[in-house]
C-alpha cells in the first residue's frame, strides 16, 4: 500500500434509502417536502411496560419483493431486506457502478433474531429448529445476503461505532475514494428496531412518550426508527469514464471521540464541534459557507444540549433541522440515511423540515427549518452524528 | 509505504501478556479447561476462561469499574502492546495514534442478563447500567478515554477473521492519514454459555474436552481473551501485506473461494510459516485445501487448541503470535493436531524464515490473510 499524495474530488454517484418515510429515494423525497410524520405505535414486542411506545418502522409489505420467493430467502432477517433494496437502488440509480468495497455501519444487526432464540430456549429448553435464528443475526450475515441478492461479491467492512456508524461508513469510503486507494465504494448503514434496544433507551430514560420535537425549548426525548441507505461514492475519473451523473460531491469528513462517558456527552459540547471543525478543515471549507446542517437532533435533553452548543458556536446563525423528528433515530443507519437526506437537499435545493417543533431554545442561534420544507438555494450540507462512547461523525457535501 | 508491527500485546487464558501466553505455547502448555454449563437445558461445554488476576490491574481503573469483561480484556491487550513497544502511553503520543478494534459477539454477556430481564420481569425491570456495555463500541471507547486518543476510534464486527479486516482498515489509515504515526489494532472476546448453546446447534461447538484441528471437525472449544497489535511507520517486522478480505455465500463453495482470494494475494514466494485458524470446524477443510494447493511444504502452526477459540480477538492473536515467531525464530508445537493435514507443525523448533502467514476461515461467509516479514 503507497502513502497518498494526491487529493480526489468524491461524488455520489448513487443513492439508495428505505425508511419510515418510504420504501425509495423518490418516496422519501416527498415525505421530507411534505413534512410527514412516520412515527407510529410500536407493534413488533410488548410495549406495554416501557414509557416509550412508538418508533419509526418500516411496513414489511414495502420489503416483500426484496428477494426472489424461496423457503431460504423466507428465512432471512428482515434487515437483510432492508439492506438489499438500499443497495439495489444506490446501484441502480449510479447506473451499475462496480464497488470495490462495501462499508456498511450497524449497531444491532439481526438481534431480533437473538432475542427470539432465547425466547424460545427459555419457553422449551430445545434447541430444534433455532440454527437459523443463530445462523443470520449476526451484523455481517443481512450484508452477506444483500451482497448476494445483488449480484455482488466484494469485500466487506462492517463498522459499529454506535449511533455515528453510517457518518464513520461514509465517511471511511469518502476518504478511501478521495485519497486513490480505491475508485469506486459503496457505503451506507442499516439498523431494524429491535426490542432490546428499545427498551435499552427506555431504560436510561432517553425515550419519550410524547412526540419527537428535536431543539424545543420542551423537548423530552427520542423515539427509534429504522432503516437502510446506502451512497455510490466515485472518483471523478471513474465517474467521467462510466459517463455517470453527480448527485453531490463530499467534500468534507471528521471524527472526534469525546473520552468523556459511555452515555452522556461532554456537557461543553467539545465532540460535535471537534468533529466538525476536522470535517470544515478537512474540505478546505470555511463555517460561513455551510448553508444547511442536518443534525444528529434526538431530541433528548443532553444531545440537543451539547450539539445545539457547538453548532450555535462554530455555524452562528446556519439553517438546521433534525428529520428524526419525521422517522425516529434509525442508529446505525441513521447517518447513512440522513447524508442521503442531505444529497436530496442539495439536488432539490431545498432545507428538510423539523417537525413537531413549538418553542426555540434562545440559547441558540440558528435557525431552525420548523415544521415545514423550504425551497432556498443550497451550496454546503453538512451531517452530524453523535454515538454512545463519545463517537461523533460530521459529514460536508457539496451541490454539483 | 511500509507498515511495521512495533508491539503485540495478549492476555489470554494461558497467560497475562503476549510474552507469556508466547512461552506457555511454546513449552507445549494447554490453558486449562474449565466447565459452563447451559442454564436452559443440561448441555455443557468446556471453555478457556481468563484468570480474574490476569486483567487485575485494568479491573481497577475507575472508568473500567463496571465494563463487560470484553473491555477489561481489550485494555489489558492494548497496554501490553505498547508495553512490548516500549511506549508509555502519552499525550504526544496519542494524538497521532488511532484505534481499530475487532468485536466478534461482543459483550454477550451483559447483553443476555438485560434481555434476560426484559424477558422474565418485565421491560421496566431492565437496568440502565447494563445497556450501554451491551454496545459493540462500549471496549473502544473505554480504551480511547484510558489512552486518551479524541480522534480516530472504529470498532469493527464480523466473524472469527474480524481482526484482520481491523488490521486492513488500520493500514488504510495510516496509508490516508500522514498526521497518524501509529494505530492500535484490538481484538477481543468474552465467552458465555449462550454463545456454546448457539454455536452448537450449528454443531461448531463440541462438548469434549478437547478438540482435534485437521481431523473429525467435531466442533471448537470457546475461549475468552484479547490481542492486540501496535502497527506503526518504523520497526524490524513489517506489515507486507493485508487484505479486505473475501466472502463466500455457502459451505459447498467455500474452498474454491479460498484458493481463488489466496492466490489473488499474489504472495510472492512461499511464506516459511503459516499460522492457521484451524479450530475443530469445517474451516479446517477449507484451509487444508488452500494450504495443500498453494503452500504444500509450509509448517502450520495453529494456537487454538492451546488457548481456544476466542472469536473476535483469535485472528489479531494469530498475528501476533506470527510476530512472536519471526521474532523469536521458534514455532510452537500444535496440540491436537489430525492427520488430514501433513504440514502441522507438532513439535517446537527453531526456525531460520523471514516471512509468516496468517490465515483465517471464519465461520460466518469471510476468509482472510496477512503477511508479516522480517525486514
Amino acid at each position: 500500500m503507497s502513502m497518498v499524495s494526491a487529493i480526489r474530488r468524491v461524488f455520489v454517484t448513487g443513492l439508495g434509502i428505505v425508511s419510515p418515510l418510504g420504501p425509495d429515494s423518490d418516496s422519501n423525497l416527498q415525505s421530507l417536502l411534505c413534512a410527514r410524520d412516520a412515527v407510529t405505535t410500536v407493534g413488533s414486542f410488548d410495549v406495554s411496560r416501557t414509557r416509550c411506545k412508538t418508533a419509526g418502522q418500516i411496513p414489511d409489505e414495502w420489503m416483500k419483493d426484496a428477494f426472489p420467493r424461496r423457503r431460504s430467502s423466507s428465512r432471512l432477517h428482515r434487515s437483510a431486506r432492508m439492506v438489499a433494496m438500499a443497495l439495489h437502488e444506490a446501484r441502480e440509480s449510479a447506473k451499475s457502478p462496480c464497488p470495490e468495497l462495501l462499508i456498511v455501519g450497524t449497531t444491532s444487526g439481526g438481534m431480533s433474531y437473538g432475542e427470539l432464540y432465547y425466547r424460545r430456549l427459555l419457553a422449551t429448553h430445545s434447541r430444534k429448529g433455532l440454527a437459523r435464528l443463530v445462523g443470520n443475526y449476526m451484523p455481517q450475515k443481512p450484508v452477506l445476503d444483500a451482497l448476494n441478492a445483488n449480484g455482488l461479491r466484494i469485500p466487506t467492512q462492517i463498522v459499529a461505532n454506535a449511533c455515528s456508524s453510517g457518518s464513520n461508513a461514509i465517511g471511511h469510503g469518502f476518504e478511501l475514494v478521495r485519497s486513490g486507494l480505491r475508485g469506486c465504494v459503496a457505503c451506507g448503514g442499516y439498523d431494524p428496531i429491535c426490542e432490546l434496544v428499545f427498551v435499552g433507551f427506555d431504560s436510561l430514560q432517553a425515550a419519550t412518550s410524547e412526540k419527537i420535537r428535536p431543539f424545543d425549548r420542551e423537548r423530552s426525548g427520542m423515539v427509534l426508527g429504522e432503516g437502510a441507505s446506502f451512497l455510490i461514492l466515485e472518483s471523478e475519473e471513474s465517474t467521467t469514464a462510466r459517463g455517470a451523473t453527480a448527485l453531490a460531491e463530499v467534500v468534507g469528513y471528521g471524527m472526534a471521540n469525546d473520552t468523556y462517558h459511555l452515555t452522556q456527552p461532554h456537557p461543553s459540547g467539545i465532540g460535535p464541534k471537534l468533529a466538525m471543525q476536522r470535517a470544515l478543515r478537512s474540505g478546505g471549507i470555511d463555517p460561513e459557507e455551510i448553508d444547511y446542517v442536518n443534525a444528529h437532533g434526538t431530541a433528548t435533553i443532553f444531545n440537543d444540549a451539547t450539539e445545539g452548543s457547538a453548532i450555535s458556536e462554530l455555524l452562528d446563525d446556519v439553517h438546521v433541522s433534525s428529520t428524526k423528528s419525521m422517522m425516529g433515530h434509525a442508529l446505525g443507519a441513521a447517518g447513512a440515511i440522513e447524508a442521503a437526506f442531505c444529497v436530496l437537499a442539495l439536488r432539490e435545493q431545498f432545507l428538510p423540515p423539523n417537525i413537531n417543533f413549538v418553542e426555540p431554545d434562545p440559547i441558540w442561534k440558528f435557525k431552525v427549518v420548523a415544521n415545514a420544507s423550504r425551497w432556498t438555494p443550497l451550496r454546503f450540507a453538512l451531517s452530524n452524528s453523535i454515538g454512545f462512547g463519545g463517537a461523533n461523525a460530521t459529514l460536508i457535501l457539496r451541490r454539483v | 509505504m511500509k507498515i511495521f508491527v512495533q508491539g503485540v500485546g495478549a492476555v489470554t487464558p494461558l497467560g497475562p501478556t503476549a510474552r507469556e501466553t508466547w512461552d506457555q505455547l511454546c513449552q507445549g502448555q494447554r490453558a486449562p479447561r474449565k466447565i459452563m454449563a447451559s442454564r436452559l437445558g443440561n448441555r455443557e461445554y468446556y471453555w478457556c476462561p481468563v484468570p480474574a488476576k490476569f486483567v487485575s490491574e485494568a479491573a481497577r481503573r475507575p472508568r473500567l469499574r463496571r465494563s463487560g469483561t470484553v473491555s477489561l480484556l481489550g485494555a489489558a491487550a492494548g497496554f501490553d502492546a505498547f508495553a512490548d513497544a516500549g511506549l508509555k502511553p502519552a499525550p504526544e503520543i496519542n494524538e497521532r495514534t488511532a484505534i481499530v478494534f475487532a468485536i466478534c459477539s461482543g459483550s454477550v454477556i451483559y447483553t443476555r442478563r438485560l434481555y434476560h430481564e426484559i424477558v422474565t420481569q418485565g421491560a421496566n425491570a431492565a437496568s440502565p447500567v447494563l445497556f450501554p456495555e451491551t454496545v459493540y463500541n462500549a471496549a473502544a471507547s473505554h480504551l480511547a478515554a484510558l489512552l486518551g486518543i479524541d480522534e480516530r476510534c472504529y470498532t469493527l464486527v464480523g466473524d472469527s477473521s474480524v481482526g484482520l479486516s481491523a488490521l486492513h482498515f488500520a493500514t488504510e489509515l495510516l496509508a490516508m492519514q500522514p498526521d497518524l504515526d501509529r494505530c492500535l489494532v484490538v481484538g477481543a472476546e468474552e465467552a458465555d454459555w449462550l454463545l456454546a448453546d448457539a454455536f452448537a446447534s450449528w454443531r461448531m461447538a463440541t462438548t469434549k474436552e478437547f478438540f482435534e484441528v485437521y481431523g473429525s471437525s467435531g466442533g471448537t472449544i470457546f475461549a475468552e481473551g484479547a490481542a492486540a497489535v501496535l502497527i506503526g511507520r518504523t520497526g524490524s517486522i513489517c506489515l507486507s501485506g493485508s487484505s479486505a478480505g473475501q466472502s463466500f455465500f455457502s459451505h459447498r463453495e467455500s474452498a474454491a473461494v479460498a484458493v481463488e482470494f489466496f492466490e489473488r494475494l499474489h504472495i510472492k514466494a512461499a511464506p516459511d510459516l503459516i499460522v492457521s485458524s484451524a479450530n475443530g470446524t469445517f474451516a479446517d477443510d477449507v484451509e487444508r485445501v488452500v494450504f495443500t494447493r498453494l503452500f504444500h511444504s509450509v509448517p502450520v502452526y495453529a494456537p487454538k487448541p492451546a488457548v481456544g477459540e476466542a472469536l473476535g480477538a483469535s485472528a489479531i492473536l494469530q498475528v501476533a503470535l506470527a510476530g512472536l515467531a519471526l521474532r523469536h525464530r521458534q514455532i510452537p508445537g500444535t496440540l491436537d493436531a489430525g492427520s488430514k493435514l501433513q504440514t502441522v507443525n507438532c513439535q517446537t523448533r527453531a526456525h531460520s524464515g523471514t516471512d509468516a502467514l496468517v490465515s483465517c476461515v471464519g465461520f460466518n461467509q469471510q476468509i482472510n490473510a496477512v503477511t508479516l516479514q522480517v525486514c
